[in-house]
């Protein structure tokens, strides 16, 4: 409670003791649930607004578990198994298609429409990609349907069944309700589609794309991070063919030097963006300017601190990322400064700080590009 | 016509829905050390005690503490660190650090701790401990220091050496050497060309050279079809490969070299019939024929949820029942 309290002083949540009160006395747990959810979301979009970004997102996802398992707990048909390791002490809760999927009610309209009425600025609404979804899943009924074929043909076919379904069942759906409901900026994120950058899975992601998109009157765009070794070039080679896909929010401080520099040799983490460049991609870029998860490496006092296991980027180490982009892509307007995913994993203060800078950053680099 | 005659695990097994609890305490700082460690002592017993249970001649001890496949190599060696980036583990979500080669390789300091927890396994049974072979440690660090990866690879394979002959003089006599670039590189544009295989090769024979050991060379993620023949030639007792990705009816092959049949897969959460991977075993057997087939995971089993990892091994055991009774 000190905590919040201490946060709500300083992002002016000025009913705070009165909502404190009110969520306290309330008896019913669901009540107090959606209370804590809707106060949860006002913080996040009042830290972002103190930072100063452009576009509040939908507050930080304060309401949901996290990308996958929120969704998969509305998914009829789908049942959590157990955790697994994403990396070092880090899991998610993954689950099985249990038979042929449907949502069983709405996902992310509660939340948006939270949003909604508390936002001061612009939002964009993140929701987990069809591909990633399916990626993260085991196939269960759909991979236990098939004999015959090959034991790896057998899987691809599972994953385009399940992934369709997944598309009319599930996404579609919620979109359909988000859009009816006010929504203009759709981010559907695919981490997962880098993970196989064989053309039978570059296929099936934009096949799945362009029917998740269809019909709808939306700005799209995809967030896409932490690819294997290839990094994104495969995507680039794909993203033209995205229906609708107005921007592409990528990770890329993770695999960036942090010394200060605007030169390719300073800039290596940054070099694929030549690849959608050179693919033809013509849509905006978010670009990865700050790191979100554990750092253990040098940092040059110019470009920022390490704190005990994070690096706070200074702005000038933003400016200098965001000018290189800006360099390769040719035109500053289609360049958005973000962060390289969520930064659930960082603690607030870390944060605020992280975020300051990208805003600083950006504006060193607007100075910059005069 | 033989058929398998045993059942065994390697690699990381999944942490227990207890464990990662700990673990993820542990991170936020509101859990110590020791509590981490005891609850790693009991996931070690508990997957002793269903080896034992179910029969399996060799033991590992699922290596619940490695945070991934490279990290207990990295933090034996000088010449390279763990890095800060994470890198995803070939086709998975899962993540590894990705070692940096900053300087020459070679065994720094040896902890047993670091790579088995011997203390827990049973004196009666032969160890087994998993670990990437060089070649595909090389393909997964990023180098800061050779000219040439046949340089980085010869230097690694010399200090993997050394780390082997050190585990084998503290009680380890399984080594399954995993090299699953030779069979999958999705983020390279070339196939493996002749030079790199030879390579590869080298450095494997280089790596298991003059120790009384038994080694066995796995590979999952990919088809294995077209490295089998190469791998076969290597003074190595076994090799392996993912029956998931490989399509075994375009190749035959004789040869009286364990054969290790990844044939449970470790990425999917149903658990195999054992009757059907008994049947399955034997279809295998006509492609590629060996005297002595060990019935493993496809990969490490990390990439399933605890029971799950626990039901497919009891199912690996239970196929080799029904293969033997068959006999």
């Amino acid at each position: 409670m000190a905590e919040a309290e201490e946060w709500a002083g300083r992002l002016g949540i000025g009913n705070y003791h009165d909502r404190a009160k009110q969520l306290l006395s309330t008896e019913n747990q669901k009540d107090r649930i959606r209370e804590l959810l809707e106060l949860s979301t006002i913080y996040g979009l009042r830290l972002f607004e103190r930072t100063g970004l452009d576009n509040e997102g939908v507050g930080g996802e304060q309401q949901r578990v996290e990308m996958y398992e929120h969704v998969i707990r509305g998914v009829e048909g789908m049942r959590v198994l157990g955790h697994v390791q994403s990396f070092d002490y880090k899991y998610f809760n993954k689950a099985v298609a249990e038979s042929k999927i449907h949502r069983k009610h709405p996902i992310y309209l509660q939340e948006f429409l939270d949003v909604k009425e508390n936002a001061k600025g612009p939002i964009k609404v993140p929701i987990t990609g069809p591909y990633t979804l399916v990626d993260w899943s085991f196939g269960g009924y759909y991979t236990g349907q098939r004999t015959g074929s090959s034991l790896k043909k057998q899987k691809q076919e599972a994953k385009r069944e399940f992934l369709l379904d997944f598309v009319e069942q599930v996404i579609r759906p919620e979109i359909r309700d988000l859009i009816d409901a006010g929504a203009s900026w759709i981010q559907i994120d695919e981490p997962a589609i880098t993970t196989h950058p064989e053309s039978t899975d570059m296929e099936l992601f934009v096949e799945g794309w362009n029917e998740t998109v269809r019909g709808f009157n939306c700005k799209f765009s995809d967030h896409t991070c932490y690819p294997s070794e290839i990094g994104y070039k495969v995507l680039a080679e794909y993203a033209p063919k995205l229906d609708k896909c107005s921007q592409l929010a990528l990770e890329f401080a993770n695999r960036d030097g942090t010394s200060l520099g605007v030169d390719a040799k300073h800039r290596e983490g940054y070099r694929d963006l030549q690849y959608f460049i050179e693919n033809g991609f013509e849509g905006e870029f978010g670009v990865g300017v700050v790191h979100v998860h554990d750092f253990s490496g040098h940092v040059p006092p110019d470009a920022g601190r390490a704190t005990e296991r994070n690096i706070i980027e200074s702005p000038e180490l933003v400016r200098d990322r965001l000018l290189y982009a800006t360099k390769i892509v040719g035109d500053p307007a289609k360049i958005w400064a973000n962060p390289d995913c969520g930064l659930r994993t960082r603690t607030w203060d870390v944060t605020y700080a992280k975020l300051e800078s990208v805003v600083k950053g950006a504006e060193l680099a607007r100075e910059a590009s005069r | 016509m033989k058929m398998p005659t045993s059942a065994e695990l390697g690699g990381i097994h999944p942490r227990s829905e207890q464990l990662i609890e700990l673990t993820r305490s542990y991170d936020r700082g509101k859990t110590e050390r020791p509590s981490v460690e005891k609850q790693i002592e009991k996931d070690t017993i508990e997957l002793v005690e269903l080896q034992d249970e179910s029969g399996f001649e060799n033991f590992t001890d699922g290596a619940f503490s490695w945070q991934d496949q490279l990290r207990p190599i990295v933090e034996s060696l000088d010449g390279v660190t763990t890095g800060t980036r994470y890198s995803r583990w070939f086709d998975t979500n899962t993540f590894y650090k990705k070692p940096t080669v900053s300087g020459k390789i070679g065994l720094a300091t040896f902890n047993l701790k670091k790579f088995i927890h011997a203390d827990l396994l049973p004196k009666s049974k032969p160890w087994k401990v998993s670990l990437v072979g060089p070649y595909t440690f090389s393909e997964l660090a990023e180098n800061l220091h050779y000219k040439t990866q046949s340089e980085l690879v010869y230097d690694l394979a010399h200090a993997e050496h050394e780390i082997i002959r050190r585990l084998k003089a503290d009680g380890v006599s399984q080594f399954q050497i995993a090299e699953p670039c030779l069979v999958y590189r999705p983020y390279r544009e070339q196939t493996l060309s002749n030079a790199e295989l030879e390579i590869a090769l080298a450095a494997i024979r280089r790596t298991v050279d003059g120790i009384d050991a038994r080694f066995t060379i796995q590979t999952f993620f990919g088809d294995a079809t077209t490295i089998l023949p190469h791998l076969l030639k290597l003074p190595v007792d076994g090799i392996g490969f993912d029956l998931f990705e490989t399509d075994h009816t375009r190749t035959k092959i004789e040869t009286k070299k364990t054969l290790a049949l990844g044939i449970v897969d470790s990425r999917e959460s149903n658990i195999e019939d054992p009757k059907w991977i008994a049947e399955t075993a034997t279809r295998v057997s006509k492609h590629i024929f060996s005297d002595n087939i060990v019935l493993v995971p496809s990969s490490d089993l990390k990439f399933v949820p605890r029971k799950v990892a626990d039901a497919k091994s009891r199912a690996l055991a239970e196929a080799t029942r029904l293969v033997e009774e068959r006999k």
